[in-house]
């Protein structure tokens, strides 16, 4: 049985996935995972999940944020003045970014 | 009355019977952890399944770097990493027969049976050593404590599976009859002057006889749980060579030989250090 193993490095962060281990129980890839994926990296926790329980939808089964302009999701499109924000202008420059992005496809 | 307190800078003011205990103690921690790291590294791409090779690999990394920290202070001594280990007399070594008894071949149950044993008796000896007169080995107590919770856990849960089912069973208890009698090594004193002065100037504050009851107090009630037959264990026999004093299996020496291989092959005086303190 396949586990997937999500790796979360510090506390309050996300849990990442980082790979997989073969066990035949939880305990089991719970013990095998904290070697595999927690012994070299810095590491707060660790989840370990049944493949079978992981769910996926891909591009090919849809078109992720739908294929017309929508532009008005921005942040940009408020009017804030980025100088003072720095999360807006990051934000904005990862939104142009994407946009950019899913043009090319 | 307390125990006095030594540290590094009083081992020259020891006499020298006190301080003779001391090393012996902690050869006795050193030796263990080493001759085990190099029963379980013959696992190596063998194991089961990839998983269990790397957790089975990284407990021998563990017990490798916990004679490390012991090897290091016995250093303080005055010998050097190629006396204490590399070109060290093989009938010096005062680990326990336990360790260094091949794995029957093939045999997974074996190696998991030989860890339980192994990690109860040693859980139990580093809380012996955790008020030890000797700041130096107290000190590093703790960290190789939190290493061998991981050590247990695997062990157990191992133990758990192979005993679910009659066939597993069978051979996890043909296992047990066979490494029982040398588990008891463990508790076996150097000689009785040496252990005696252990206890006396407070380098450990258990005596073996104590730790050989708190072992079977874990280890026989968790075992019946299994379904498996404990030996009795004032009616086992007691293994011709327990270790402790020098005396070993005819295995030791062919173990000592290939774990010396390299060292000797290349020629060497002397061995790399990563890092100046294991600390």
């Amino acid at each position: 049985m396949i586990w997937e193993v999500f790796r979360q490095e510090e506390a309050g962060g996300y849990h990442t996935h980082c790979g997989n281990v073969h066990a035949p129980d939880a305990e089991m890839a719970k013990l095998f995972a904290q070697i595999q994926h927690g012994r070299r990296k810095p590491t707060h926790s660790i989840w370990v999940v049944p493949q079978a329980s992981v769910h996926e939808v891909d591009d090919e089964d849809t078109a992720f944020g739908g294929t017309t302009d929508k532009a008005y999701r921005w942040a940009m499109t408020y009017d804030t003045d980025a100088s003072f924000a720095q999360e807006i202008a990051d934000s904005e420059e990862e939104q142009a970014a994407a946009e950019r992005q899913r043009g090319r496809r | 009355m307390a125990a006095p307190t030594y540290q590094r800078a009083d081992l020259g003011e020891l006499d020298g019977a006190a301080a003779e205990a001391l090393r012996t103690l902690l050869f006795r921690l050193a030796d263990d952890e080493l001759v085990l790291g190099e029963r379980y590294i013959e696992w190596q791409v063998h194991a089961p399944t990839l998983e269990s090779d790397l957790a089975i690999s990284n407990i021998a990394q563990d017990e490798f770097g916990h004679a490390r920290l012991w090897y290091d202070l016995l250093e303080d001594f005055g010998d050097d990493e190629p006396a204490l280990i590399w070109e060290r007399d093989p009938g010096s070594f005062r680990h326990a027969t336990l360790v260094e008894l091949p794995t029957r071949q093939g045999d997974w149950g074996d190696t998991i049976v030989r860890g339980y044993l192994y990690d109860v008796a040693e859980q139990l000896r580093l809380e012996a050593v955790a008020e030890s007169s000797y700041a130096p080995l107290r000190e590093r107590v703790g960290k190789v404590q939190s290493e061998e919770r991981y050590h247990r856990e695997h062990a157990q849960n191992w133990l758990e599976r192979l005993t679910d089912d009659e066939p597993g069973r069978a051979r996890v208890q043909a296992a047990l009859d066979r490494l029982f009698p040398y588990a008891l090594t463990l508790f076996a004193p150097v000689d009785e002057a040496t252990e005696a002065a252990i206890e006396e100037h407070g380098f450990r504050t258990a005596s073996l006889a104590d730790l050989r009851e708190q072992f079977l107090d874990v280890v026989v009630p968790y075992l019946e749980s299994l379904g498996l037959d404990v030996p009795e264990p004032d009616e086992v026999e007691r293994p011709e060579a327990v270790g402790r004093d020098g005396q070993h299996t005819e295995h030791w020496d062919a173990l000592f030989e290939d774990m010396t291989h390299t060292y000797r092959e290349l020629g060497r005086t002397s061995t790399t250090k990563l890092m100046e303190d294991p600390e």
